[in-house]
């Protein structure tokens, strides 16, 4: 398929998948044919660029859970050909409750993609973080936001396609680039935002705006990890994210965290127009998880658990107290 | 009533905290850590006395046996020091991070005249003993080829929100990387065979961790059984997912942990919390921890270091299994076939020791 270089008019989300093996170089050229269908050029010559991929845990690209770095190596190799070759490019990620920056980016394989395409490795929580209040709906939020995202010239988010997390008692339904900007958080112990977590999301993103959106769908994780091969590729994070929860299987605009957005003005669905692969297909070849079962079963397991430890006073094992 | 003081509230304390509750003829009296957050949980756990130096607990006349569960590097100080001051001693695993340290920690207990165990749980699975009841009964004939696999570590995190410990991702602190779940299943070979030596060995890593992360170690018993080891840090199955299997081949039949191992988790849990719920109404003691199939380990153990305690015998895993378990793995670490990726790391670690001498 031959790049589309035709200008549109209104938000555009591009879809590319991965030609044969999921190799580095498939994946490169998925990433630059997304890049080309949406043919969008930053507003000005970059000069400094922060990457933001999704890295919980230790888990690895192959879990689908954390964005594969060959996905941020492609995205680097995109924005010096085409945008800077001089440009000073970071990758960024802050420390969260059970996940440390410093141990993440030697065992996701971070280290060595900084050393083959000279790019800095940046733990924001080491930031200078700026606060200041915002309203969401009626909520007033304040956050501490590293002083980097709001200074950097081209701000790109690669976030991992994914279903949930399970947010103390808040499924999200899709992780993409809405929730990867709540890892931009200062904060490590994140999980204090868990009651709210809808809206300290939105939060977020009317705070920090990415230029562009990566969405690493090359493993997606469902119900299980799938290898779809899928980039998604966009300008405006609303309608990224859009398009990622009907590739999982969900209606949009029955996600909280999308459709808060969307009435905050962070991005809007409408006129909104798809190039690339078939959203449908995709979306059947996507293993979807049934979030409604998953959040009932488990709060009645732990609740269930609870109870017979009252009743006879045995003890809950660490691992789920 | 023996009166025990746990050093260390981390993970593990916690969980042997947990399990000492059922403990019969002794109780948890003291704790000590070095963190405040930890000794205020203890207090709230309803803790008498709570100490932030674990010295100060081991002077404590009313403190009679330690449970040691602190980070590997400060094993060998912590016992020595329980000993010398005349306290029994029950450690968690691994007994140290190598031989030397084993040998002065052995030298302690045994000039102390304490009693001393070593936790090594998994020989408390249900599925285990019941494996080794089968191979102790000739059931399997003589057995020729095995295998222990155990895949975990801290890409397998609890459900609680906390980050791995540091000392846990460094390997001077943590000592040689089979000493965490390798050291389990070794532990299992020795226990089946008697003895082990190491035929061949390969390290590998997947992550990006500073060592190695998985492991394939083909040992051999005196009586010629041979086991292939295989364990792994790579893999992110949640509680109670749990990657572990022995698998014995012998001349007369073979069998599994997995024969043993309830197929279904939930199910399983839900008729051992149901058996439970009767034995606590008919006035029975329950079985702590039944509904998990391998928590009740942490139990068991604990209860046969407090009985060989009072009855004046030796504990059924003693310092010298565990000195063992470590010469093992000090072997496989002397023998072992590095990979490619290994290689390349021990190099660069060789030049950047090299580079700064050369600018002396």
């Amino acid at each position: 398929m031959s790049p589309t270089t035709t200008r549109r008019q209104g938000p555009t989300v591009a879809l590319a998948r991965t030609h044969g093996p999921l190799d580095g170089d498939g994946i490169k050229e998925a990433v630059y044919r997304a890049l080309d269908l949406l043919d969008h050029s930053p507003p000005a010559r970059p000069q400094t660029v922060a990457i933001k991929p999704n890295l919980r845990f230790y888990w690895d690209y192959s879990t689908g859970e954390t964005t594969d770095p060959r996905v941020v190596a492609a995205v680097i190799d995109y924005v010096r050909e085409r945008w800077n070759p001089q440009a000073r490019i970071s990758v960024v990620e802050t420390d969260a409750s059970a996940m440390r920056t410093r141990h993440a980016f030697p065992m996701l394989g971070y280290d060595r993609l900084a050393a083959e395409k000279g790019v800095e490795l940046v733990n924001l929580s080491e930031d200078e973080m700026l606060e200041r209040e915002v309203n969401v709906g009626r909520r007033s939020i304040s956050l501490p936001l590293p002083r980097t995202l709001h200074e950097v010239d081209l701000f790109i988010s690669c976030p991992k396609l994914k279903v949930g997390p399970y947010a103390g008692g808040n499924a999200l339904h899709i992780t993409c680039t809405l929730k990867n900007l709540y890892g931009c958080i200062g904060k490590r112990r994140k999980v204090v935002y868990h009651p709210h977590v809808n809206e300290v999301i939105v939060a977020v993103n009317k705070q920090l705006r990415p230029h562009l959106h990566v969405v690493d769908g090359i493993v997606a994780l469902g119900s299980r990890p799938a290898r779809l091969g899928l980039i998604i590729a966009g300008t405006d994070a609303v309608d990224v994210d859009s398009v990622a929860a009907r590739v999982v299987g969900y209606n949009p605009a029955r996600v909280k965290h999308i459709r808060l957005a969307e009435r905050e003005d962070v991005g809007t669905r409408r006129g909104l127009v798809t190039l690339g692969e078939d959203i449908r297909a995709l979306a059947r070849a996507f293993p979807k998880r049934s979030q409604l079962g998953f959040k009932l079963t488990w709060r009645l397991q732990l609740a269930l658990l609870r109870t017979y430890a009252r009743l006879t006073g045995d003890a809950i094992p660490p691992a789920l107290d | 009533m023996l009166r025990i003081g746990l050093l260390g509230f981390g993970k593990m304390g916690r969980m042997r905290f947990k399990a000492a509750r059922f403990l019969r003829g002794a109780t948890v009296v003291a704790v000590a850590d070095s963190s405040r957050r930890a000794l205020e949980a203890a207090r709230r756990a309803g803790v008498p006395a709570s100490y932030e130096d674990y010295r100060e607990l081991l002077a404590s006349p009313a403190v009679d046996a330690v449970i040691i569960t602190l980070p590997n590097f400060m094993h060998e100080e912590a016992i020595s020091e329980a000993a010398r001051a005349g306290k029994h001693v029950f450690v968690e695993k691994p007994l140290a991070r190598s031989d030397d340290e084993c040998a002065r920690i052995a030298e302690a207990v045994e000039s102390a005249g304490v009693s001393a165990m070593v936790g090594h749980n998994y020989r408390c699975f249900p599925s285990v003993k019941r494996l080794k009841r089968s191979l102790d009964s000739g059931a399997l004939g003589d057995i020729v080829l095995s295998t222990f696999e155990i895949v975990d570590g801290p890409l397998a995190p609890s459900l609680e929100s906390r980050p791995v410990p540091d000392w846990y991702m460094n390997s001077q602190l943590m000592g040689p990387w089979l000493l965490d779940l390798g050291y389990h299943v070794i532990d299992l070979f020795r226990w089946f065979f008697g003895d082990a030596r190491v035929l061949h060995a390969y390290l590998d890593r997947r992550y990006g961790f500073p060592h190695e992360d998985n492991a394939a170690v083909l040992l051999e018993s005196s009586g010629g059984a041979k086991g292939t080891v295989h364990a792994g840090w790579f893999s992110k199955l949640i509680f109670p997912s749990f990657d572990f299997r022995v698998i014995l081949h012998g001349t007369a039949g073979f069998a599994s942990t997995d024969q043993y191992t309830p197929a279904n988790l939930k199910l399983h849990a839900a008729v051992e919390a149901a058996k439970n719920v009767l034995r606590r109404g008919t006035g029975r003691r329950i079985r702590p921890l039944s509904y998990t199939f391998y928590y009740p380990s942490y139990v068991e153990e604990l209860q046969q270091f407090v009985d060989s305690i009072r009855e004046g015998v030796p504990p059924p895993v003693t310092i010298g299994d565990g000195w063992e378990t470590v010469r093992i793995i000090e072997e496989i670490y002397r023998t072992a076939t590095l990979s490619p990726a290994l290689r390349e790391l021990a190099a660069s670690a060789q030049r950047e020791l090299v580079v700064p001498a050369e600018r002396m």
